[in-house]
């Protein structure tokens, strides 16, 4: 299972890489490009911004033999005797509910329902270890920019915006290896057609798959709207869809659902 | 007659119950020592689950209530009947309520403090000219750290009576920048400027939308209002940022930021001032602005 890296190639998520000791290994991931190197005692994470609109398609990844000499902000972290120079990368949802829009604002009718595909950027998080993984540190590989989804300035919640647009044909959703895809299905159960202007995502509470194909998954998220939009309630599906796939669970959601707490009162502005 | 001083001072010293007095006082340090470790724990099983404003409360509460019993077993061990006590304490606030005006005014306002919750501890407050970090809701005042590391208290009934700005109740606010362009410069274009520059900060929330008044037209300068809202926890920063990308945005575009000039004009009637070129006479090398290179 554990291989040495060569030149470059493409990066893959959970997969264990060994690294020798004085060993740097590079990724070009998302929107950073990111540094780590094993020395005889320590970690050291290393990373630099790239620009805020770069999309690349692929994860790349190579071996150097020295650290960058860049000025790129760096962590250190103390060594585990037993991690014999293993080093995984995880991927991980938002922490904080994310913001998605359509293209345009969206009509659904009376008694209609629609599903969106939305991409939603990832979070890198570097563990360390064969056995016992142990978590270094965790990044973001897109520059989240945050917003605000409240019915005033003064009740509401701070969410991170997506950047990109939720779709309604899966083939228009651009498929990266940092971000995930979440096929939402809204439901309007209500007598009056449903504008859907925007509507947070529980991006903590949804769990990362990966399919055959390398690509990443949410479970699906249905939205039922009954009475009015304030009432809205909402759905974790239990498996990834099947357009995904077969698919096995790569990282588990950050927060679980408490027992006996509705979705509805935890994201209580669904609807912006 | 010292003889008989002594032995008057022996006999009342033999007549005090001491067993009685001491078993009081003990039973006093047992209340602190109880009312302590039992608000200590109080605190620590509800830390969780609540802010750190009413855990304060909840720890000085436990710690007032066992104090007390265990005070009022203690008067009783030393033969004080509590209706006695308690009617001697009518008369007592009486007398002590004159004497304590301020006190007893800012031990009730602290009251009124409590029940109304303008703020809690950790919140960022406005009073009179003090900012400041709430670090303790006492009986008498209130104490604030402010952001320079000062130690501030100011008393219950202060607050009650004069505005207070809670700075850190919600969790969103705005920044109001003001902003003075040349008269010459097409506002339209500042105004998508900065517009873009709201957009490309991530320390600026895409919702509430940020958004560029024109407030006025100034002695120099047409005046804009830039607003934008950020995390209340990133207020400092994202000012700070968000004046320099400012800075650095206009000065790229060649938009001027004018400062106060006077433009003197004569009118159309009078003659135009005459104005004369004079050839400097000989100066030191002190008065030249740059003198290095004139030298």
């Amino acid at each position: 299972m554990i291989e040495q890296s060569e030149s470059q190639r493409d990066g893959v998520w959970a997969h264990p890489y060994q690294l020798a000791c004085g060993q740097t290994q590079c990724h070009q991931l998302g929107q950073i490009r990111l540094w780590v190197s094993l020395e005889k005692r320590e970690w050291q994470v290393r990373h630099e911004l790239l620009a805020p609109d770069a999309d690349p398609p692929a994860w790349q990844e190579s071996l150097a033999q020295s650290p960058p000499s860049t000025d790129a902000s760096l962590q250190r972290f103390i060594r585990p005797d037993n991690d014999q120079g293993v080093v995984l990368y995880r991927p991980a949802m938002a922490a904080l509910p994310t913001v998605i829009r359509p293209y345009q604002p969206l009509t659904i009718p009376a008694g209609g329902h629609c599903v969106l595909y939305v991409g939603t950027s990832l979070w890198i998080q570097v563990c360390s270890g064969s056995q016992q993984l142990l978590a270094l540190t965790e990044l973001p590989l897109a520059t989240p920019s945050k917003t605000w989804l409240g019915a005033n300035t003064m009740q509401g919640e701070i969410c991170y915006a997506s950047a990109t647009y939720g779709r309604l044909a899966l083939d228009a959703v651009p498929i990266r290896p940092w971000r995930a895809v979440t096929p939402v299905t809204i439901n309007n159960r209500r007598e009056k057609p449903l504008l859907l202007e925007r509507f947070s995502l529980p991006t903590p509470l949804l769990s990362l798959h990966r399919n055959e194909r390398g690509q990443l998954w949410t479970p699906g998220v249905v939205v039922e709207c009954e009475t009015d939009m304030s009432s809205a309630s909402l759905r974790i599906e239990p498996s990834v869809t099947e357009a995904a796939g077969s698919c096995e669970l790569i990282a588990p959601a950050r927060e679980k659902l408490a027992k006996g707490r509705s979705l509805v009162r935890a994201f209580d502005h669904i609807f912006g | 007659m010292f003889d008989e001083l002594q032995n008057t001072l022996m006999q009342i010293i033999g007549s005090i119950a001491w067993g009685q007095w001491l078993a009081a006082g003990f039973l006093l340090l047992l209340g602190v020592v109880l009312g302590t470790l039992l608000a200590r724990s109080a605190g620590k099983l509800t830390e969780k689950r609540i802010s750190l404003h009413h855990q304060v409360m909840i720890r000085r509460l436990v710690f007032y209530l066992i104090f007390i019993i265990f005070a009022m077993a203690a008067l009783r061990e030393v033969g004080f009947s509590l209706q006695v006590v308690l009617g001697a304490a009518g008369i007592l606030t009486v007398a002590i309520g004159f004497a304590s005006q301020t006190s007893a005014s800012n031990i009730i306002s602290g009251l009124f403090l409590v029940m109304e919750k303008p703020f809690e501890i950790g919140d960022l407050i406005e009073v009179n000219t003090t900012i400041g970090e709430v670090v303790a809701i006492d009986l008498l005042s209130v104490k604030l750290r402010t952001r320079d590391n000062l130690y501030v208290r100011i008393p219950n009934e202060t607050l009650i009576k004069t505005e207070v700005t809670n700075r850190s109740r919600f969790p969103i606010r705005r920044v109001d920048l003001v902003i003075g362009i040349a008269y010459a410069e097409d506002v339209e274009r500042v105004k998508e400027l900065l517009l873009s520059l709201a957009e490309q900060n991530t320390v600026c929330l895409e919702e509430p939308k940020p958004f560029v008044l024109v407030t006025g037209f100034g002695a120099s300068s047409v005046d804009l209002q830039f607003s934008f809202w950020v995390v209340k926890e990133e207020f400092l920063e994202g000012r700070g940022a968000m004046m320099i990308e400012i800075k650095k945005a206009l000065d790229r575009a060649g938009i001027e930021i004018p400062f106060p000039h006077t433009s003197v004009y004569a009118g159309s009637h009078s003659a135009p001032f005459r104005i004369q070129l004079v050839e400097p006479e000989q100066q030191s090398d002190k008065d030249l602005p740059n003198a290095d290179k004139n030298a």
